[in-house]
């Protein structure tokens, strides 16, 4: 009977993969294939609106050995959209199309969605963004100084300056994950930027990435030659250009950040995190939501549910296949501010010694399954997701498989990770207080 | 981290959804690009007065619902500013059946979400959830409509959790701070001119039984919206939704009316200084008709053609054509009895005043040559606008969203599927129109911010900081 019923199916689910007209389901899985041999193309299909989104990934981020050495240009990716006569700009706005640059730790990319129907004509806006040369000098003077007012107002910012104040304790000053410690500034060498972006579009292990109502052949098409030809070997510079985590014991444990005016005091309570392909990760990923991972947390009821001393108490770490800063964060009136950082320790010290409940553990498990659901309702979700792992060199799925892996942890493995993670002695509280 | 991220949102959403209308980012009305009503959707008025739309889409992993309730802060009477966000609060606080976690509790086993905001017009409370357990929410939303625990204890607690709320996202940021203020001076005694999130002294003295008159007053079916869009059987919810909601009394009272902002008498100046870093900044503030008027649509295009795109008129003649200012930009408000639209300019602490605002009415002048707007410029404006509709589509909490909006901003739901129509009837001569009315035959108000301090070396040499302000 199975198989009687298989082939009907299979049919129609063939019929559906080669007909590119509109159908009532989401996004389908990624499609993956060589553009060349330093360039993957990816494609995620869904047909339910005459939209197409492209991202152009370069496997080289913030966090790689190269930015350092040209950092200003790192600062200035977007730079080449801005053409002295703003011609590039006018033609995005006359196409319609959304055209964003950014990067992260490990990747710089560029985002464009666009009617399909104006496919063909955004490429070749693409292709002459990223042959750009003629970037606006004027632009790169006025960035300037706004930054530094950018950073004169995060001055006055308690969020702001508990940030700043954690990467100073935790990271050196040459370790990317510290930056920035000052404004930016851009370098005003229009030779130099630009011959920093081409340097940076022709890294090998590059991606793009299609997403919406377009096929397996129409995107082949579109990507080839879209990019210039790669660098045959890959540079040294593509690795990572992290240094080596300030150990706890050659920073403070406690730290004050006087600014002016504040009516409240704000806390940061750091320590470093682990990085996504330790053993201990899952564990990690369960023990931070039941601590501070949602709103009844054991955080938020301490401090926000019973006795009003907050609006907001979370904890939270970056995930990346590195080492990044695990943050415990919460802010009340002047007026209780030890009681709140008393507070603040004694929930560690218990959750420590005792660890969860299978009560925590069973709810957080069905919170990450559920949650799955979130992440899959546009193609470019999805296909952002998937380029997230892999311009970090990770498999497709493997946060997923992180995240399944965390929701079958026994209750013991997770209690074990937690008395070894929120040790007192790896933590340094940050104070924003009033001067 | 994925799980962290969510529920820290969860936190900054409420908090950006009280902050956004203060910034005048509320932004443009969403809709939807159906050429008409889309099959399967519902729309039924209850007996007791309760709307309910309900729009069966199969292809959303998750089930949006959104419980609309026509009460907003602009209802709120002086000396109660805050009050009907304190109460949003409230309705967290459990039900005479059923724990004050209760609603947290079943979102967070399935992986969903609630939140809920308070804008000057309505509260929204928002559920997000995959299909497994949206039958539940509808129960739990009838429940606190009518059943809603309301005791000293919780009440103590949301007014010292608010008014944390309150000072990390007001008293403790200058840039919100002088907006706060700025509103404030502009609209003075209007409804919208405080802020949602209201007062510490008037969050202070809200009793116990005002907190219960309000309930009994305006969280009624007869204020309420329910709002569904997923994959649902609409019919089955339907039926769910009858028996659910349709048993509830019909009682409670319709808020008062909010007055239009268009006409409302607004100073033609207001100066204010702030703790900023060394720029000065200056707004030209218009008032626009309410999303109901007649020319809306052409009201949101001009706007948008304006302010949005990457060679927006404004800042390219003021900041890269003739370099009057360090940055440029604009302000959007959009409320259900008005908006505003707001020219800014940032300009170093050298510039004075005069210089400043003398420079924004030439580029506003240069505008009224109206040299961005031609055949070419708008097609492009209405692909956007398009595609903009479209995306929305993809998202269940979006298209719910668009519903409520659409029916409680222009008293008619069905504008919510009709929207790629009627923006691509508005013609140039009607964003003409709009443009010569709302802003090149009336004048603005202005509004001048600057530092408290300005070092006097800037003050003496300030011409020179651009040369030195990096070295």
């Amino acid at each position: 009977m199975q198989s009687l019923l298989a082939i009907p199916v299979a049919v129609l689910l063939l019929a559906a993969v080669g007909t590119p007209t509109r159908a009532a389901s989401g996004p389908r899985e990624p499609q993956t294939w060589a553009v060349d041999s330093s360039t993957t193309g990816v494609l995620v299909e869904d047909h339910r609106a005459p939209l197409v989104e492209l991202r152009l990934v370069l496997p080289v981020g913030m966090w790689s050995a190269w930015p350092p050495r040209s950092y200003d240009v790192g600062a200035a990716w977007d730079l080449q959209f801005r053409d002295a006569r703003g011609a590039l700009r006018a033609r995005a706005d006359r196409l319609a199309a959304d055209v964003s640059f950014s990067n992260d730790a490990h990747s710089f990319a560029l985002a464009v969605g666009c009617r399909r129907e104006d496919l063909d004509s955004v490429l070749v806006l693409v292709r002459d963004i990223l042959a750009n040369r003629n970037l606006d000098v004027r632009e790169v003077a006025r960035r300037n100084r706004t930054n530094v007012i950018d950073w004169k107002s995060g001055q006055r910012n308690p969020d702001f300056m508990l940030g700043l104040t954690a990467r100073r304790l935790l990271r050196r000053e040459n370790d990317p994950r510290a930056w920035p410690l000052k404004p930016w500034r851009i370098g005003s060498d229009v030779a130099r930027l630009t011959a920093a972006r081409d340097s940076l579009l022709r890294f090998p292990g590059r991606f793009i990435g299609f997403a919406g109502d377009l096929t397996r052949a129409e995107t082949e098409r579109l990507a080839a030659g879209l990019l210039p030809q790669a660098m045959s070997p890959p540079p040294e510079l593509l690795g990572s250009g992290l240094k080596p985590v300030r150990p706890p014991d050659q920073r403070p444990r406690d730290v004050v950040v006087p600014l002016p005016r504040l009516t409240q005091v704000y806390f940061k309570y750091v320590r470093d995190a682990l990085p996504l392909g330790d053993p201990d990760w899952p564990a990690l990923l369960v023990a931070n939501h039941v601590l501070g991972g949602n709103f009844y947390s054991r955080l938020g009821t301490a401090l926000r549910h019973k006795g009003g001393y907050t609006y907001s108490a979370n904890s939270g770490f970056g995930v990346e296949p590195d080492t990044t800063m695990y943050e415990i964060g919460t802010y009340t009136r002047t007026a209780a501010a030890d009681t709140v950082e008393r507070k603040i320790r004694e929930v560690l010290a218990t959750f420590r010694e005792r660890g969860i409940t299978e009560e925590e553990r069973a709810a957080a498990a069905g919170y990450f399954v559920g949650r799955r659901a979130f992440l899959r309702q546009s193609p470019a979700q999805v296909l952002d997701r998937f380029l997230w792992e892999r311009a970090r060199g990770l498999a497709p799925g493997a946060r997923d498989a992180a995240v399944d892996r965390a929701a079958a942890l026994s209750l013991d493995e997770i209690n074990a990770v937690i008395r070894r993670f929120y040790d007192p002695a790896a933590f340094t509280m940050i104070r924003a207080q009033a001067k | 981290m994925t799980q962290r991220r969510q529920a820290s949102s969860a936190h900054a959403g409420r908090r950006l959804l009280l902050v956004l209308p203060l910034l005048g980012l509320v932004g443009v009305l969403l809709g939807t690009a159906c050429a008409a009503t889309p099959p399967g959707f519902i729309h039924e008025v209850l007996p007791n007065g309760m709307e309910v739309s309900i729009l069966p889409d199969s292809s959303h992993p998750i089930v949006a619902t959104r419980v609309w309730y026509d009460v907003g802060a602009a209802n709120e009477e002086p000396g109660t500013r805050g009050f009907v966000h304190l109460f949003e609060h409230l309705m967290f606080g459990g039900t005479a059946t059923r724990d004050k976690r209760a609603y947290w509790d079943h979102h967070h086993a399935c992986g969903g979400s609630n939140n809920a905001y308070t804008d000057w017009d309505e509260t929204v409370y928002q559920s997000d959830i995959p299909p497994a357990g949206h039958a539940q929410v509808l129960e739990l939303e009838a429940d606190r409509m009518i059943h809603l625990r309301l005791d000293q204890e919780n009440l103590d607690n949301e007014k010292r959790i608010v008014t944390e709320e309150l000072r990390a996202g007001t008293e403790n940021d200058p840039m919100a701070r002088v907006q706060l203020a700025a509103l404030k001076g502009v609209l003075r005694e209007h409804p919208y001119a405080v802020s949602p999130v209201g007062t510490r002294e008037d969050i202070a003295a809200v009793s116990l039984e005002r907190v219960r008159d309000f309930y009994a007053r305006y969280y009624k079916p007869r204020n309420a919206h329910l709002i569904v869009v997923g994959p649902v059987d609409g019919d089955s919810l339907l039926s769910d939704v009858r028996r659910i909601f349709g048993a509830l009394p019909a009682a409670g009272v319709t808020p008062p009316d909010v007055p239009p902002l268009l006409g409302w008498p607004c100073p033609p100046e207001v100066d204010l200084k702030e703790d900023l870093p060394p720029a000065k900044i200056a707004f030209l503030a218009y008032l626009l008709p309410p999303p109901s008027a007649p020319d809306a649509d052409a009201v949101a295009i001009l706007c948008e053609m304006l302010a949005g795109g990457y060679a927006n008129p404004y800042r390219e003649d003021l900041v890269v054509r003739r370099r009057k200012a360090l940055f440029a930009g604009t302000i959007r408000l959009d409320q259900r009895r008005g908006g505003a639209f707001v020219f800014v300019s940032g300009v170093l602490p050298n510039r004075n005043k005069a210089a400043q605002f003398r420079d924004m009415g030439e580029t506003v002048k240069n505008l009224g040559r109206k040299d961005w707007l031609t055949d070419e410029s708008l097609a492009a404006l209405k692909r956007k606008l398009m595609r903009r509709y479209e995306n929305q589509n993809y998202f269940a909490a979006e298209r719910a969203e668009a519903i409520g909006a659409e029916r409680w901003r222009t008293g008619d739901v069905g504008r919510a599927f009709d929207r790629a129509e009627r923006v691509g009837a508005v013609t140039p001569g009607q964003v003409a129109a709009a443009f010569d009315k709302y802003i090149a035959e009336v004048s603005p108000v202005r509004v001048y911010i600057q530092p408290e301090r300005i070092p006097l070396l800037v003050k003496m040499f300030g011409w020179l900081l651009p040369l030195f302000v990096h070295a």
